[in-house]
């Protein structure tokens, strides 16, 4: 599996998948979207997967001495490590802008604190789920896959912030830096990471079933 | 010992079956997988090497089951399909150092003689090279894990007379050991008439013809007589007959030797095989006529 995303790292990366990191700090703005931020990595895992078909990779990779699922296992993980290295970059950008906005105050949406990055791993384990499988599905239709799963992540965010701003239990606790709610907060992360890692692990394994039925 | 065994290999898609594809090559051999375009042998290999599912059948490589020790196998082999058609704005360095971590038996000193050899540069582009440097480099990578069977899906096409001659002569070398074998499919039958000891014949995806060359043109005449020699008698022991100004031109089996006489008789060479049985498959119904 390491030689796979050798591999993966050195002829499958994209351009974005390192330039897309800087995009965090989209979170030291005082009011702004900051899912936004977060999109973007999606935009840039269909950006890999995109660059793969063109350049014939599962021709490469499927002529190496690998099982056909772990050609799938590498890229699931590859995507998953793309996912956490922009929340990773993003959490000290949330944290100096927790510092010069302490009171919070963002007038375009959530805060960005613990229950938002919950949120955020909800949303990309809602795009692993249908993106992969829908790719997956052929091996070749990666536009397909992304119109669908980048539209429901967009629905996904829509629905979230109405749900945040509107219900007034949810703005109270969700949306603030207010440390009484805190374990709420950190309940909701908690819950984001345990889908994540869930619905990741489900793509994967959807995935990898539905590889072994293409012919290549 | 068998370095590669096919058995009952099938795979139906709509409009096109693979079916119950048999056939052996032996260490220290050449053979070439023959049939025209669509006939099935890409999907043979593919069938062979897991990229397809097949339907039914087994595969043997140096003795190991491929579905059961496919890593083991895939070890012991270099594939091509066409040369080097992946990831065209990679150095050749960049392919070579991920392809290296997968061979536990990669060899970095055969590596740099082959690409020494094949005037390979290692700084260029996969893009940069031609046809031919392509299916080098392609072997230059199969060749440096110590693969002991060679599977090139139309090695040859599009590439110069002068080409394809250095690359017929080096399956030859490669094969001189006694211990590599190479199969290689290809519709350019001049090819294999330099270099291959066995033919593998494909036709509408069966298996119509695995044995040596000679065997194989051996077992057909060409002939050619006037059209008032083209009697009713006759007519059912030819194959793909073709009408012409000065008579007809026809394949017969060797064995109805003794039925031809007063015909020109020729031997038979693959590319007039692959003609006149391609025409009507094997039967000896002529419907040219």
């Amino acid at each position: 599996m390491k030689h796979l995303l050798y591999k993966e790292l050195r002829l499958a990366k994209h351009p974005t998948m390192f330039l897309f990191l800087l995009f965090s700090a989209m979170l030291l703005i005082p009011s702004y979207p900051y899912y936004v931020a977060f999109i973007y990595t999606c935009l840039s895992v269909f950006f890999v997967f995109l660059q793969g078909r063109e350049n014939n990779d599962l021709s490469f990779t499927a002529l190496l001495p690998v099982r056909k699922r772990d050609i799938v296992r590498a890229r699931c993980l590859l995507v998953v490590l793309m996912q956490l290295a922009q929340v990773l970059v993003s959490l000290p950008c949330a944290i100096v802008g927790a510092r010069i906005n302490p009171l919070g105050g963002n007038a375009a949406g959530i805060e960005a604190n613990a229950a938002f990055f919950g949120l955020v791993l909800v949303m990309y384990a809602l795009f692993n789920l249908l993106f992969l499988p829908a790719f997956y599905r052929t091996g070749y239709r990666v536009g397909r896959a992304f119109l669908f799963a980048g539209a429901a992540v967009l629905v996904y965010i829509v629905a979230s912030e109405l749900l945040v701003q509107c219900v007034p239990a949810l703005k109270a606790s969700l949306d603030t830096f207010d440390p009484a709610t805190r374990g709420t907060r950190l309940f909701v992360l908690l819950l984001g990471a345990g889908l994540y890692a869930a619905g990741s692990l489900l793509a994967c394994l959807l995935s990898e079933r539905r590889f072994a039925r293409v012919d290549l | 010992m068998a370095l590669l065994t096919v058995r009952g290999l099938s795979k139906r898609y709509e409009g096109f079956a693979l079916e119950n594809a048999s056939f052996t090559l032996e260490a220290g051999y050449i053979m070439g997988f023959i049939g025209r375009n669509g006939a099935g042998k890409t999907t043979t290999l593919k069938s062979m090497l897991g990229l397809v599912s097949a339907d039914a059948g087994q595969v043997w490589i140096d003795g190991m089951d491929f579905r059961k020790e496919e890593f083991a196998c895939k070890q012991r082999i270099g594939v091509s399909f066409g040369g080097a058609d992946y990831y065209p704005r990679a150095r050749l360095s960049d392919i070579a150092s991920v392809t290296r971590r997968f061979y536990p038996d990669w060899d970095g000193a055969v590596y740099r003689e082959l690409c020494g050899r094949f005037d390979l540069d290692e700084n260029k582009r996969v893009r940069q090279l031609s046809a031919g440097m392509k299916v080098k480099f392609s072997l230059a990578l199969a060749l440096s894990h110590r693969a002991k069977l060679l599977i090139l899906d139309e090695p040859t096409s599009g590439l110069d007379p002068v080409s394809r001659d250095e690359l017929v002569e080096l399956f030859q070398r490669i094969v001189e050991d006694g211990e590599h074998s190479v199969l290689f499919s290809t519709h350019i039958t001049s090819d294999l008439e330099k270099c291959a000891d066995y033919i593998t014949y494909i036709q509408d995806g069966r298996i119509t013809a695995s044995c040596d060359r000679d065997s194989f043109t051996g077992a057909y005449r060409l002939v050619r007589g006037a059209a008032s020699q083209l009697t009713p008698e006759l007519l059912p022991r030819l194959m793909g007959v073709r009408r012409h100004a000065f008579g007809f031109t026809a394949l017969a089996e060797a064995a109805d030797l003794p039925l031809l006489s007063g015909l020109e008789i020729a031997p038979a060479d693959l590319e007039s095989i692959m003609i006149h049985t391609s025409k009507e498959g094997f039967s000896h119904e002529a419907s040219a006529v």
